[in-house]
């Protein structure tokens, strides 16, 4: 299958394969690695809950008569009354960090494309690392316990944790070409689980010694990752030299952005992209402003659709164990154990979506037909039997039909929509499109979680499924105009392609 | 900054002293001005002076007997006998650590339950005839009536007992006495700090260094294949 424009170019896939430097895969694991570590953070946040609400209230006895002694082991705390209070602010917290995120996501993305990736980067994970040891350990240790101090940190780590994203999918952006991009980003969006579970397991080692010193471990590998990224990461392959993505493409006529940009560049062709690079430093691309960013055809579609699917994929995340343990009676640790068959499901559903969006070039088409069917999961989980395994499957293959395409926008999409044609070469879009994409999915998010605790309070659990079923199909909607434009195009791109073949 | 984490490894311990100190017996100095509180030295033949005397290390000082040996100043005996005393006095907890305490003779109306939290090794206290030993007779071995006195002799330990006082500690905590009738919570041997939550010491040195180690070491690794070849942008 020969592409339009060049007759001696690769299979997509192939092409990918026989460029895979060590570069690639270096920068495939920092940037991994590096958004592992931003979600462990927030992953042992939630796992020390328990922990901390302890240690700010006094002890709770039911006979208040007799008060433990001595009073400074039992009693002297009083952040809060009891744990209830302590588990509210908490929640509280959770919907300030959500909230910031989204709003730094939007800023941190300009951000990104102004100034050095690397740089932007590193400084949000060893910043925001600082600024979790403060939250946990610092006031800890100096026994310094103040509801208002606790939100500001926690909003400014949201700002700071909003880095992450942006920078570590533009860069993905940068090496990797659409080709192979759907398989590559469904591949790397596991990033988000693999953090989870290592922060589970980080907090679950040291929780003993004291849950700052989960805070302190965590910050202190998320500080010590953000060091080795300002050491080790290439933002771009021109950096080294390497033929920048679509450096060739320039003069070619193109009516869309749905080619690969991964290209065939012999070795000897090196001299010549040399040349070009040396003249792309001398201007430097300028970078997209925020309303021009939001212009860009499928931006904003794609952005209220990923607010609707986000939505329910973090009320999945948030609220599953809790649903299990509620609807079903199982225990809570049973139940977060089982939970991780979604995020599976998620991992393998973005992989081979991602792979076959590839084959077809085409991701609208491959995302609607992935939500049709999430929508019968969907109908199919709210009436699961009260049986593990058969909960289990039903659960991965929700996953599946759900965070497939929720990473998929999140990460591949969001790169095709900052590098295609409209803005390649001339400016840098990728990280303020990702944030925009990914800020207002945030958004939905931090709305979704209070709908959801208060659709299920009131109208009980089959209305939250619903609700999801609701959310589903205006993903549907949204990407409709998307998935008619993309049709279309495929239908076009045949008859250049046979003339070419 | 750099000040502040390099006694790591001693701030666990520290920061637990402010919570262990109370559970020391309250040592009350030079003497602690409950001694001085009322006028005159120990009454000759009271219990307390005989206490005093049958003890080699201790010496009376004020309306107290104040040992010498390995605690020196540690208030063991208390006579405050015909001090008209209409209440404790505030000072009182000085003399936690006495083994007899005279308290007859004085207009007190009332003991309140926790006047003689931890005085764990009280034996023998008396108080006027018209007031209860501290804690109920149940939290003592013995008590008998003097003339116009109540001698309490003898801590029960209330952890044993299997009556109500019995106290339930939380996880990780283990009963002690805590004076007359009065029972206390402690760390069982490996947890510490607030409730008891914490177990054991984080190995600060350790995970310092091997984080430290194998950052040093990726960056390295990564700067001279990566980014030594990369150009100033």
């Amino acid at each position: 299958m020969a592409l339009p424009g060049s007759l001696g170019r690769l299979p997509a896939n192939r092409a990918l394969v026989s460029h895979c430097t060590h570069h690639h895969i270096t920068v495939f694991l920092l940037t991994f690695f590096s958004y592992s570590l931003l979600h462990a953070s927030r992953k042992t946040f939630s796992n020390v809950k328990v922990s901390i609400s302890s240690q700010w209230t006094p002890s709770y006895l039911n006979n208040t008569a007799l008060e433990l002694q001595p009073y400074e082991l039992w009693n002297s705390n009083h952040l809060f009354p009891n744990a209830e209070e302590a588990t509210l602010f908490l929640g509280t917290l959770d919907t300030i960090f959500l909230f910031s995120y989204a709003v730094g996501l939007f800023v941190s993305g300009i951000v990104g494309d102004r100034l050095n990736l690397r740089w932007v980067l590193s400084f949000g994970m060893c910043s925001s690392a600082l600024v979790v040891f403060f939250f946990g350990t610092l006031t800890e240790w100096l026994h310094f316990y103040n509801k208002w101090f606790y939100c500001c940190l926690w909003v400014v780590n949201g700002l700071l944790q909003s880095t992450g994203w942006p920078c570590v999918v533009a860069v993905m952006g940068n090496w990797f070409g659409k080709a192979g991009r759907g398989f590559v980003f469904g591949l790397w969006s596991a990033c988000a689980s693999v953090g989870n579970i290592l922060g589970a397991f980080l907090a679950s080692c040291v929780l003993k010694y004291g849950y700052e010193y989960a805070f302190l471990v965590t910050a202190s590998v998320q500080f010590a990752g953000g060091v080795i990224v300002f050491f080790g990461l290439l933002i771009s392959p021109k950096e080294v030299g390497l033929p920048e993505l679509g450096t060739d493409e320039e003069g070619s006529a193109e009516e869309d952005a749905n080619r690969p940009l991964m290209d065939d560049n012999d070795a000897d062709d090196d001299d010549c992209n040399y040349s070009i690079q040396a003249t792309d430093t001398d201007n430097q691309p300028k970078a997209i402003g925020f309303f021009q960013a939001c212009c860009l055809p499928g931006v904003v579609l794609y952005s209220l659709a990923y607010a609707c699917l986000k939505l329910v994929n973090y009320s999945f995340f948030f609220w599953l164990p809790f649903y299990l343990s509620n609807n079903f009676g199982w225990k809570e640790a049973e139940a977060d154990q089982l939970s991780i068959w979604y995020d599976v499901g998620g991992i393998i559903g973005g992989t081979i979506q991602g792979l076959i969006s590839d084959v077809l070039q085409k991701r609208a088409p491959v995302l609607a037909i992935s939500l049709l069917f999430a929508v019968g999961s969907l109908f199919g989980y709210s009436r699961s039997p009260n049986s593990k395994p058969i909960n289990a499957v039903i659960m991965a293959i929700t996953g599946f039909f759900i965070g497939g395409p929720s990473n998929m926008i999140s990460s591949a999409i969001s790169a095709d929509l900052g590098r295609q044609d409209l803005v390649k070469g001339s400016s840098e879009a990728l990280a303020t499109v990702t944030g925009i994409v990914d800020g207002t999915g945030s958004i939905g998010a931090a709305v979704g979680q209070y709908l959801v605790s208060l659709i299920q309070e009131n109208l009980g659990w089959m209305w939250v499924f619903y609700f999801f079923i609701l959310m589903t199909s205006s993903t549907v909607l949204f990407i409709s105009p998307l998935i008619v434009r993309e049709i279309r195009l495929l239908l076009h791109e045949r008859y250049p392609r046979m003339l070419a073949g | 900054m750099g000040g502040r984490l390099l006694p790591l490894p001693l701030l666990p311990p520290l920061l637990l002293l402010p919570l262990l100190l109370p559970l020391l017996p309250r040592a009350g100095g030079a003497g602690g001005t409950v001694c001085g509180c009322c006028a005159g030295p120990l009454h000759n033949g009271s219990a307390v002076a005989r206490y005093c005397a049958s003890r080699a290390d201790a010496e009376p000082r004020g309306r107290c007997c104040v040992a010498g040996g390995p605690h020196p100043g540690r208030i063991v005996g208390l006579d405050l006998s015909r001090c008209s005393l209409r209440s404790l006095p505030p000072g009182l907890p000085e003399a936690a650590a006495a083994v007899v305490v005279d308290l007859t003779e004085n207009p007190l109306t009332a003991l309140p339950n926790a006047s003689f939290l931890g005085f764990t090794r009280l034996q023998s206290l008396a108080v006027p005839l018209s007031l209860e030993c501290p804690g109920g007779s149940s939290a003592w071995e013995q008590v008998t009536t003097h003339g116009s006195s109540r001698l309490c002799q003898g801590q029960r330990n209330p952890c044993n007992s299997s009556g109500e006082l019995a106290q339930l500690c939380p996880e990780n905590a283990l009963c002690a006495p805590d004076g007359p009738g009065l029972s206390q919570c402690l760390c069982s041997s490996p947890f510490h700090g607030y409730k008891c939550l914490r177990e054991g010491a984080f190995p600060v040195l350790l995970f310092c260094g091997i984080l430290g180690a194998v950052t040093a070491a990726l960056s390295l690794l990564l700067w001279s294949t990566q980014r030594r070849k990369a150009k100033a942008p």
